[in-house]
């Protein structure tokens, strides 16, 4: 078994990951709490957003799994603003920021700013999502 | 009474709640849901709320004369008080 460095599709960050190699097998990015599957592709192994995923389920994991992470908690703001991620996914293509005009990777939730910490300095982030 | 003028997204939960927060009140606002404003129109507005408040992201309420970048409710009876 070797540690190799993958990519992660969501966030575009890259992490080690020291688990078995294994077509299908799903990993948590470490960065962005994003479920991946794992899959060769040209003789490499790559993470790819999983297939077998309803839009609802896969970002209701990947905030509970971003949450978890950082220690962050939810409160009654949740429901809303996953009912905002589907209606942006519906009209973007993807799970962009609701409080964020522009639909850009970088406001891909859990965004840059809440990835790079603005959750420990305001208390919450933008939207109201994670919580410290 | 203050003009208040509310830029807001039609996603964005805190714009809703800034919506509700004037009109629970009666507080005479005006508001605009940016993300559904014609592609130049919504330029113009962007630029506008990013000239004021030095972001890109909502709600931002004017009040008078003040800019609330986010939904802060304190503030925004404070600006209305003053």
């Amino acid at each position: 078994m070797t540690s190799e460095r993958m990519l992660c599709p969501v966030c575009q960050v890259a992490f080690l990951l020291k688990e078995e190699k294994v077509p299908g097998k799903r990993v948590v990015c470490p960065v962005c709490g994003a479920v991946l599957t794992l899959t060769e592709e040209n003789g490499s192994w790559v993470l790819r957003r999983p297939k077998d995923m309803s839009p609802e389920e896969e970002i209701r994991t990947r905030v509970e799994n971003f949450a978890r992470l950082r220690g962050y908690h939810f409160n009654e703001m949740k429901e809303p603003l996953i009912e905002a991620l589907l209606k942006k996914y519906e009209r973007y293509g993807d799970f962009y920021c609701p409080c964020k005009i522009d639909n850009i990777p970088e406001n891909v939730c859990p965004c840059l700013e809440t990835r790079q910490g603005s959750v420990e300095r305001n208390g919450r982030c933008h939207c109201g999502l994670f919580w410290k | 009474m203050k003009s208040v003028m509310l830029y807001a997204l039609s996603t964005c939960p805190f714009c809703k709640m800034a919506k509700r927060f004037f009109e629970s009140r009666n507080i005479p606002y005006n508001f605009v849901d940016v993300d559904l404003l014609p592609e130049e129109e919504k330029e113009k507005t962007v630029a506008e709320v990013q000239r004021i408040s030095g972001r890109r992201a909502f709600p931002v309420i004017v009040i008078g004369e003040e800019v609330i970048v986010g939904y802060d409710e304190l503030r925004i009876r404070e600006a209305l008080e003053k």
